[in-house]
């Protein structure tokens, strides 16, 4: 949080703006630029989504730049939307040189945000622009391919074939030529709900192969109908189609049958790997797609859709976000202050009426205060699926470097977290990837040894749990050598020679500073940041970091978050004269500590709950605490966070209330045990408690 | 330059000249003079964001024993430093400390200092201030002349550069 206080706005508001909006749209074209590279690769024909998106993405672009004075580069932007253009319409057809060219647009319009960021473009930066965007011109001049078959093999209306644009003949023209069967499907639909059904349709339609147009069509329909014909192209036949678009057989007119030898069921697409291209354009897409794409040919309803709600989103910086998080804070704490004093009232029998009359004014408001915090929270949230989009595309990068067959599998990227969370994990969980890809993976050989498939896996996985969110990145590698790591940390001088250790305690080594579990080096998992980087950026965000493995069968590490930072519920504990918060997120419940349940165990002591020993931290002794008495009859506050549980000795509980936690401003930057502060309310500080430390701490004393 | 100008030409033109030196030299100093144990101290006036009364302290556990707590200032949660302690004095049983003066520190974070008293902000010409006279572990980096006597002037970045490990 620190981190955040010292950003200061040297850059001005648009300058930002336009960094953030173009490296957007730059992100977006490598993610597309990857897909269609795997197509190729894999034989297939460029998606004709993906073209169009690039191609929108280009459009943008250069609307971008222009709007911001950057000629150069919006001239680079309008060369390569040209070319895209030209390929989206068949006049002109991908090849491996010419995606070079594009490849190379992108990577060059990169390194000039980059330069901007830092300071200004360069000035022989124009002279790179005009050398490729002759290139780009060359290459565009080639002569256009010849169209191929006609349309008059098709059995459709020649006024809905006339209104097709450019584009869609093109696409219409390459789905016959691929032998794929073309329908014209007629629904009707209520005035009131047709954009959604219609919408449904769409996506089913593009599940199974591609919608070429969509036309409002004249004809019978009911009162309050509206009727459209949609043009699609599919290798099911009409009986599977209308039975996979849940419509009546009469509703789907074959304009031309599929080949008979429609090689992949359809069907399979469902099944592949959920690549981001397929993800709608969401909260993140920039709103300039919105001007660009509906003006160019007849959207179908399904992208108006997406549009429309791509229109509905406000970009707001994150720091405005921090304020109204503060605000609403700082409003919740006042209301501390109003209850207390309502109390107060009602205590004094002279003013007891009043006093609850206030009381009831309070309640009414800590309602509104409680929806305000929560919908403000709300919006804070963003899916993973951003950075799991990296991710993916971090692992296709490393699997053409190092040569490993492996897959990424993602799931649960639909889970929001807040987005300062969001952001501060793409590093640890970067690493952890490569990490899987550079050591915990055979390579192929050393997998058909072991009798394991060739193509190795990675599965990231993202599921709620209560406030937290748990990351898991399993691989099915070669797992870790708990051998190993000890004779490192032997080496190292972590642990002793004869140091006995479990083999959870082994794992546990990971995450120590400077133990690298592979001997060489390697360029893409680098040396010095290791686990140990990964374990305290989790915990600096409130979170823990774990480790399974199992010898020749993989590694699996588990992230835990909160899914917010901004405001937490807390419970206040006293010890002596002090005050401390507890996120109450990781507090799993609270007893009263019978002397008989608590018992020592050589140096240390034990908490019996329900036939299991807990690891008993006393709070006093902890933080050095002297004044007042410890408590006779001590509070035992079970903490667990993952599958790490302790019990925590306090004298008093004073209660539950809401808390923004702050850093501690000043000369110590981090405290162990420490995870900021808090106001609550009488201008006096109280202490957070960093539960992942505390808890990692005790972990660690067991093992001593 | 020639004769024809007037008294008041050259006076003008004498304090603009002094006037630009003092800003692009800053030959001037400016520093708020507050006391300790009697003796007066001194630190650049740019860097103090305010002078607040002492409040509830809240004592930080595992931190070196000049951070007397923290302090919450309008939300603002920021350490206090035992000023006294920083310099090297005798901790006194009951603390005259009337004031925390806040300074801003150059990574943007602050830190609360607690003292005596604070007293006046005091003009120095930067080639009036003195070299201290021994080594005070690099804490006081001058002596500024205020009446009969010397302030202390006090380096704030060696001030608030703690040894994490010296509890």
């Amino acid at each position: 949080m620190a981190r955040r206080l010292k950003q200061t706005a040297t850059r001005s508001r648009g300058e930002r703006e336009f960094l953030s909006e173009a490296e957007e749209i730059l992100e977006r074209m490598r993610d597309d630029l990857g897909v269609c590279l795997e197509r190729a690769s894999s034989g297939d024909e460029f998606a004709p989504d993906v073209l169009n998106r690039l191609f929108r993405s280009a459009h943008s672009l250069k609307g971008l730049s222009g709007m911001f004075g950057l000629e150069v580069l919006a001239e680079l932007a309008h060369k390569v939307e040209d070319l895209l253009d030209a390929w989206r319409l068949g006049r002109s057809q991908p090849t491996p040189e010419r995606f070079a060219l594009l490849e190379e647009s992108v990577a060059l319009f990169g390194r000039a945000l980059e330069q901007l960021a830092a300071g200004a473009i360069a000035t022989e930066f124009a002279a790179a622009v005009a050398e490729l965007n002759g290139r780009i011109d060359a290459a565009r001049s080639a002569p256009p391919v010849a169209p191929p078959a006609a349309q008059d093999v098709l059995d459709a209306p020649a006024a809905l074939l006339r209104t097709l644009t450019e584009y869609e003949e093109h696409r219409l023209r390459e789905s016959l030529a691929r032998g794929r069967g073309i329908y014209v499907i007629t629904v009707a639909f209520a005035l009131a709900s047709f954009e959604e059904r219609l919408s449904e349709i769409s996506s089913a339609l593009r599940e199974v192969g591609e919608l070429l147009s969509t036309l409002p069509s004249p004809g019978a329909g009911g009162p309050g109908e509206i009727r459209f014909a949609l043009l699609a192209a599919t290798e099911l036949d009409a009986a599977a189609l209308a039975a996979r678009l849940e419509l009546e057989p009469s509703a789907v007119h074959a304009a031309r049958a599929p080949r008979a030898s429609a090689n992949t069921p359809a069907a399979a697409a469902a099944v592949s790997e959920p690549t981001p291209s397929n993800a709608p354009p969401q909260a993140n897409a920039s709103p300039a797609d919105a001007s660009v794409a509906a003006p160019r040919e007849p959207a179908p309803a399904a992208d108006a859709a997406t549009l429309r709600s791509v229109s509905d989103t406000v970009r707001v910086d994150i720091r405005k976000l921090d304020e109204l998080m503060n605000l609403v804070g700082e409003l919740a704490i006042e209301r501390g202050a109003l209850s207390a004093f309502a109390r107060k009232l009602a205590g004094d029998p002279a003013s007891v009426r009043l006093g609850a009359e206030l009381e009831k004014i309070h309640k009414a408001l800590d309602r509104k205060l409680q929806e305000l915090q929560a919908s403000v929270i709300d919006v804070r949230m963003v899916p993973l699926r951003q950075v799991f989009d990296k991710l993916a595309r971090v692992a296709k990068r490393l699997r053409l470097d190092l040569h490993k067959d492996a897959r990424l599998e993602l799931a649960g990227a639909d889970t929001e977290l807040d987005k300062l969370i969001v952001e501060e994990l793409v590093d640890p969980l970067m690493h952890i990837v490569r990490n899987a890809f550079d050591h915990a993976l055979e390579t192929p050989e050393e997998r058909a040894a072991a009798g394991k498939p060739s193509e190795g896996v990675i599965r990231i996985e993202a599921t709620q749990r209560g406030n937290d969110v748990v990351i898991t990145v399993a691989d099915d590698g070669r797992g870790i050598d708990t051998e190993r790591v000890r004779a490192k940390a032997v080496e190292r001088g972590l642990i002793a020679a004869a140091a006995q250790l479990s083999q959870r305690e082994l794992l546990d080594l990971v995450f120590a500073p400077g133990l690298s579990t592979r001997g060489e080096v390697t360029e893409t998992s680098g040396r010095g940041v290791g686990m140990d980087v990964v374990r305290s950026n989790v915990a600096a965000l409130g979170g823990l970091a774990a480790i399974e493995s199992r010898l020749g069968a993989g590694t699996t590490v588990t992230l835990t978050l909160p899914i917010t930072l901004a405001i937490i519920q807390a419970l206040i504990v006293g010890v002596g004269a002090e005050r401390y918060a507890i996120p109450l997120n990781s507090v799993r419940e609270v007893l009263i500590a019978d002397p008989a349940s608590l018992q020592r165990s050589g140096s240390r002591e034990l908490f019996a709950l329900r036939g299991d020993a807990l690891p008993v931290l006393r709070l006093r002794d902890e933080f050095g605490v002297t004044s007042g008495a410890a408590a006779a009859k001590p509070f035992a506050v079970i903490l667990g966070l993952g599958d790490a549980r302790l019990a925590l000795l306090v004298d008093r509980l004073d209660g539950q209330r809401d808390a923004v936690i702050k850093p501690m401003q000043g000369p110590i930057s981090s405290v162990r045990g420490i995870a900021g502060a808090t106001e609550l309310g009488e201008q006096s500080a109280v202490l957070v408690l960093d539960i992942a430390a505390l808890v990692t701490s005790a972990q660690r004393a067991e093992a001593a | 330059m020639s004769n024809a100008a007037s008294s008041w030409d050259v006076l003008a033109r004498a304090a603009a000249t002094r006037e630009a030196a003092a800003s692009e030299t800053r030959a001037l100093r400016e520093l708020l003079v507050f006391s300790i144990d009697g003796a007066p101290y001194a630190l650049p006036i740019e860097r103090i964001r305010e002078i607040v009364r002492p409040r509830a302290l809240t004592p930080v556990p595992h931190v070196p024993s000049a951070v007397l707590g923290v302090i919450s200032l309008r939300g603002e949660i920021l350490q206090v430093l035992d000023t006294r302690r920083r310099l090297g004095l005798a901790a006194v049983a009951s603390a005259r400390a009337s004031r925390v003066i806040v300074l801003n520190g150059e990574d943007g974070r602050v830190t609360g200092l607690l003292v005596d008293a604070v007293h006046e902000v005091l003009r120095v010409e930067e080639s009036a201030l003195l070299p201290p006279t021994n080594a005070d572990g690099g804490l006081i980096t001058g002596l500024a002349p205020r009446g009969a006597g010397f302030v202390s002037l006090i380096s704030p970045e060696q001030l608030v550069e703690l040894d994490a490990s010296a509890a």
